[in-house]
């Protein structure tokens, strides 16, 4: 106690003039440990996405309403309030709206995820060709990323849409080409990251060919970050396809959040009338986004992929 | 002088000469980590007086940087400080920052020691140095950058009006740290905290720096704090050297007396890691084994005995006070220090068994 | 010298390339004859209808090889002549369409693009200055929960809220009251707009600022006896821009996007609901005009940043 010297009494904190500065050591070590651990959040994240994806595959066999019919009630005029009967309320032809949302989730959801395995298949070669190789390669993959991303993507995307047919395909992979250029810019930095590690060197002079060193030595290694920040990926492409709704070009069939969403706030009246029809998909589409935002950003410091934004 | 007597300090007043201007008693700065409190400044007691220059010797992580940010008060917030600093009778420690803020650039400045980066890149040197002239004395304009051609021509900067409009990166690193320099000075401080001046410049620039600061010292009658880990920097430059390890105060004395009868093995070892200017430049420097001592859990007994070749049982177990020679104003705290019987009986042992004094590694 | 000129150099080759590969794409994928005759233009038996192709062909060029099309359309569109719609009337011309809507998608851009910085740079310092305090941190949750929210929900979100709940703001826009009326109707289109990249500018500049704040030159600053309110405007701001302006010259693009959105949902007839009504009548000089106008602005914004880095960075400046 004595060798601390120190009570309360004369012990002088400081207002702090400057940021902690000296040698941010601890810090370090801090950043580490909170790396390290995913934290509960995360996993609440992943159990909202697990259900949110699971209602949407396994719709069709659950005891759900059917998203298109028509529940008119007697003397009434839709939409209705949500109720037991209805728990998100109905839409103004007196649909189902909890079963829209579900059903809407199929098709965002398909998007979204299409359209990344659409990205990552495409940019993320392109991004680790890029990397590996350098040189001429590398400069004129990076130029096309470079002007890719010179383009509004909502733009090129209006132009691609509105050219072909609107399926779900056609926006998907209209979205997937949108994040071609970010995912590559990913995975050419991580590759590059890895690409002069022992290991690879060590493959490298034992002989190996370099189909074989991207495929067994490269690829294992860039894919779990850029599967951490394609999490990050989906989301943007879920909102995408929204604003290709509220542009009139999202997929023609069907429900999707975007469509939903659009039809219930379309005009002014309905929205003062029966804000619920626009809140309830808002929220679900909302929280989805978060999650996926929140997953993908621990994932990403938790493989500490380098900060690139799309 | 004079124009300054008229400002309005919280500080002390100029007159009072005969208390010391700096006193610290059994200062200690600890740093509150998620590893626990780190003693960086564990009780340092000390005085400066007007007019004198303090050289504060030690290896790296010994604790000079703390020391002499403590006595300044820029400390960050994770910082705990107690004890006592008196800056001309007035005890300055608990002073509230806003009121601490005012005597920093006026009456205690700082030069540090990496002249790159401690001048703002994207803000013309002129209105650097203006900063504090037109703070702390208020002056207009056109007074500030008169002053600031004078500041510029008294540390010997070429052309000093074309140095105004110019930013720190069209400098040389000895420049940048004249300017520096002209900058901690502005106001007229009384006390100059100099963190390592020369610590990032070529040798030939070292010298002219430090005899920049001298010369200034002198004209202004200003106290110095040179801080470094080279004790060759201090010893044509001070009146007076503190040594120290592991945050403590191990040995002090009038420069003079200390470079003719130091004490402390550690300061020995301090000395003899100074470069030869007839040495190879790449002559390495033979390093004592070990390191500092972790300053969150400190050894018991003396801090420095389990890199200590002179050290013994007793040296592990009791910590050494600061004890005076025959000289009062020589301290140092060591249970055998350079000279006693066990010291000698020591080396010759050591010498004996072909072993070459080895020195602490001195970078910062 | 050099690097301007480059710079220049690169701008028109990406905007060239960019018309060209927008003229090529319509004029290949879509059927621009169809387009202005409808029906009539398949009919190739009945010989008034030929000489009703003949006709159209010969106005707009369709005659002419690909290459040339775009190299005539190139030459009017420098003067300012973006041709005529491809319509059976063609009227208004092209020009006329921009030369109304521009100006309201103009403005959107702007006040959002002010809104953004008016509310992102104090809430960076605000952030910055007090890191790691309760302040900060909430400050970085309601960052993340807006950047994660789409543009057409945030706008329902405030239209319900701040228009329909509470009657404010005014939710819709109408073209011929006066200007500042109309600036005021903006006022909400042009906050959902801002919000998000606000988020993004603020975390972004709250890094940087706590990055500068760890330099040298702040100690130096505050060794001077600067107030710590003064380190940050006067010392620290300036350095912690950069990335800052980067950002926002590159959302710029995604304003534009967003912007198309925010038009649909306050009904604002400005380029954005221009391009979609063209594009559904597949009205081909009007959108390329709009990529066009979008392109270059985008393209000069660019070059603007770059301006505005040699002021602010006097190393810069020098190299
Ligand atoms: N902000 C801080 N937080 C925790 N420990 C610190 C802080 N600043 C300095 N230290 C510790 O204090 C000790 C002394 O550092 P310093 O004064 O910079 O040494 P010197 O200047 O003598 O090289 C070091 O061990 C360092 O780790
Ligand atoms: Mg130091």
């Amino acid at each position: 106690m004595s060798d601390l010297g120190m009570t309360e009494a004369d012990a002088v904190g400081h207002e702090d003039p400057y940021p902690e500065r000296f040698l941010p050591h601890e810090g370090d070590q801090d950043d580490k440990a909170e790396k390290r651990k995913l934290g509960f959040a995360f996993w609440l994240c992943t159990a909202w996405l697990v259900a949110v994806i699971g209602l949407a595959i396994f719709a069709p066999y659950l005891a759900i309403k059917s998203p298109n019919v028509n529940f008119v009630q007697p003397g009434e005029r839709p939409p209705y309030s949500p109720s037991g009967e209805h728990w998100f309320g109905t839409d103004q032809d007196a649909r189902d709206m909890f079963s829209r949302t579900i059903y809407g989730a199929r098709t965002s959801l398909t998007v979204g995820f299409s359209a990344i395995a659409f990205g990552l298949l495409v940019g993320g070669t392109l991004g680790l060709l890029a990397g590996y190789f350098r040189g001429k390669i590398d400069q004129i993959i990076s130029f096309g990323f470079l002007s890719l991303l010179s383009f509004p993507a909502l733009i090129l995307a209006i132009l691609i849409t509105s050219l072909l047919e609107r399926s779900l395909l056609t926006i998907a992979i209209t979205i997937g080409i949108l994040s071609v250029a970010p995912v590559g810019r990913v995975s050419r930095a991580t590759t590059i990251s890895f690409a002069d590690r022992e290991f690879v060197l060590a493959a490298r002079s034992l002989g190996a060919r370099h189909p074989r060193i991207i495929v067994r030595e490269l690829l294992p290694n860039v894919l779990i970050p850029m599967g951490a920040f394609s999490l990050l990926g989906v989301a943007i492409a879920i909102v995408a396809e929204g604003s290709l709704a509220f542009l009139g070009l999202s997929v023609e069939k069907g429900p999707t959040w975007g469509k939903i969403i659009l039809t219930a706030s379309q005009s002014s009246r309905d929205l003062e009338n029966a804000p619920y029809m626009a809140f309830f998909p808002i929220g679900v589409l909302f929280l989805t986004v978060l999650a996926l935002n929140f997953a993908g950003d621990r994932l990403r410091s938790f493989f500490d992929v380098r900060e690139l934004s799309l | 002088m004079n124009e300054h007597e008229s400002f309005h300090h919280p500080g002390p007043s100029r007159t009072e000469t005969d208390s010391p201007l700096l006193a610290l008693d059994n200062l200690k700065t600890h740093f509150r980590t998620e590893r626990g409190l780190v003693r960086a400044v564990d009780g340092v007691t000390l005085t400066l007086n007007r007019g004198e220059a303090l050289g504060v010797v030690g290896e790296s992580g010994s604790g000079k940087t703390v020391l002499s940010r403590s006595l300044m008060g820029l400390l960050p917030g994770s910082a705990v400080t107690s004890g006592s600093v008196k800056f001309a009778g007035q005890e300055i420690l608990d002073l509230p920052m806003k009121q601490r803020r005012h005597l920093w650039g006026a009456e205690m400045s700082m030069v540090f020691q990496n002249p790159l980066n401690s001048l703002n890149p994207l803000m013309k040197i002129g209105k650097q140095i203006a900063e504090p002239l037109r703070l702390h004395l208020s002056m207009d304009k056109a007074n500030a950058r008169e002053t600031a051609v004078a500041l510029l021509k008294s540390v010997r900067i070429p052309e000093p009006e074309r140095r105004l409009n110019q930013y720190p990166h069209e400098l040389s690193g000895g420049m940048r740290q004249r300017v520096m320099i002209a900058m901690a000075l502005a106001c007229g401080p009384t006390v100059l905290f100099a963190d390592e001046p020369t610590t990032a410049l070529d040798v030939t620039v070292q010298a002219q720096i430090l005899e920049v600061i001298g010369e200034q010292r002198r004209d202004r009658n200003m106290s110095v704090v040179l801080v470094t880990h080279d004790l060759g920097v201090v010893a044509g430059h001070t009146d007076q050297i503190a040594v120290m390890y592991s945050g403590k105060l191990v040995e002090r004395a009038p420069t003079k007396t200390l470079f003719a009868e130091m004490r402390m093995p550690y300061t020995k070892s301090l000395l003899k890691s100074i470069p030869k200017l007839a040495d190879p430049s790449h002559t390495r420097l033979a390093t004592i084994t070990g390191r500092p001592p972790d300053l969150v859990n400190p050894p018991k007994g003396c801090n420095f005995a389990q890199r200590c070749p002179y050290a013994r049982p007793k040296c592990h177990v009791e910590e050494p006070a600061l004890e005076p020679t025959a000289d009062p104003n020589h301290v140092f705290a060591c249970w055998y220090p350079v000279g006693s019987p066990e010291f000698t009986e020591r080396e010759a042992e050591l010498e004996a068994a072909g072993y070459v004094p080895a020195t602490v590694a001195g970078v910062s | 010298m050099k690097f301007w000129v480059s710079r220049l150099v690169g701008a028109f080759a990406l905007i060239l390339t960019v018309s060209a590969i927008t003229f090529g794409a319509m004029n290949i994928l879509g059927d621009p004859l169809f387009n202005i005759l409808g029906p009539t233009a398949g009919d190739v038996s009945n010989p008034e209808s030929v000489a009703k192709i003949e006709a159209a062909e010969a106005q707009f060029n369709l005659d002419k090889p690909l290459p040339v099309r775009w190299a005539l359309w190139l030459g009017d569109f420098v003067t300012g002549d973006f041709g005529v719609q491809f319509s059976a009337t063609g009227q208004p011309p092209v020009s006329d369409l921009i030369a109304e809507r521009l100006p309201r998608s103009l403005m959107l851009l702007v006040m959002a693009q002010t809104m953004a910085v008016i509310i992102s740079v104090p809430w960076a310092i605000w952030s910055a200055a007090k890191a790691n305090s309760a302040v900060d941190r909430t400050s970085t949750v309601m960052t993340f929960l807006l950047i994660g929210m789409p543009t057409f929900a945030l706008g329902i979100i405030l239209k319900y809220g701040l228009s329909i709940r509470f009657d404010w703001f005014p939710a819709t826009f109408v073209a011929n009251d006066p200007f500042w009326t109309r600036a005021w109707q903006m006022f909400l289109p042009a906050l959902t707009l801002a919000l998000p990249s606000a988020a993004v500018y603020q975390r972004l500049l709250r890094t940087d600022l706590i990055t500068t704040l760890q330099e040298d030159f702040i100690l130096t600053a505050r060794s001077k006896g600067v107030s710590k309110r003064n380190v940050l405007f006067k010392h620290a701001l300036r350095p912690s821009l950069f990335s800052f302006i980067t950002i926002a010259g590159v959302t710029t693009g995604t304003l534009i996007g967003g912007a198309l959105v925010v038009e649909q949902i306050f009904r604002i007839p400005g380029l954005g609901s221009a391009i979609v009504e063209a594009i559904l009548r597949e009205d081909f000089p009007v959108v390329l005009a709009i990529v066009m106008i979008v392109t270059i602005t985008f393209v000069v914004l660019n070059v603007l940043i770059d301006i505005l880095y040699s002021i602010i960075d006097p190393r810069v400046r020098a190299s």
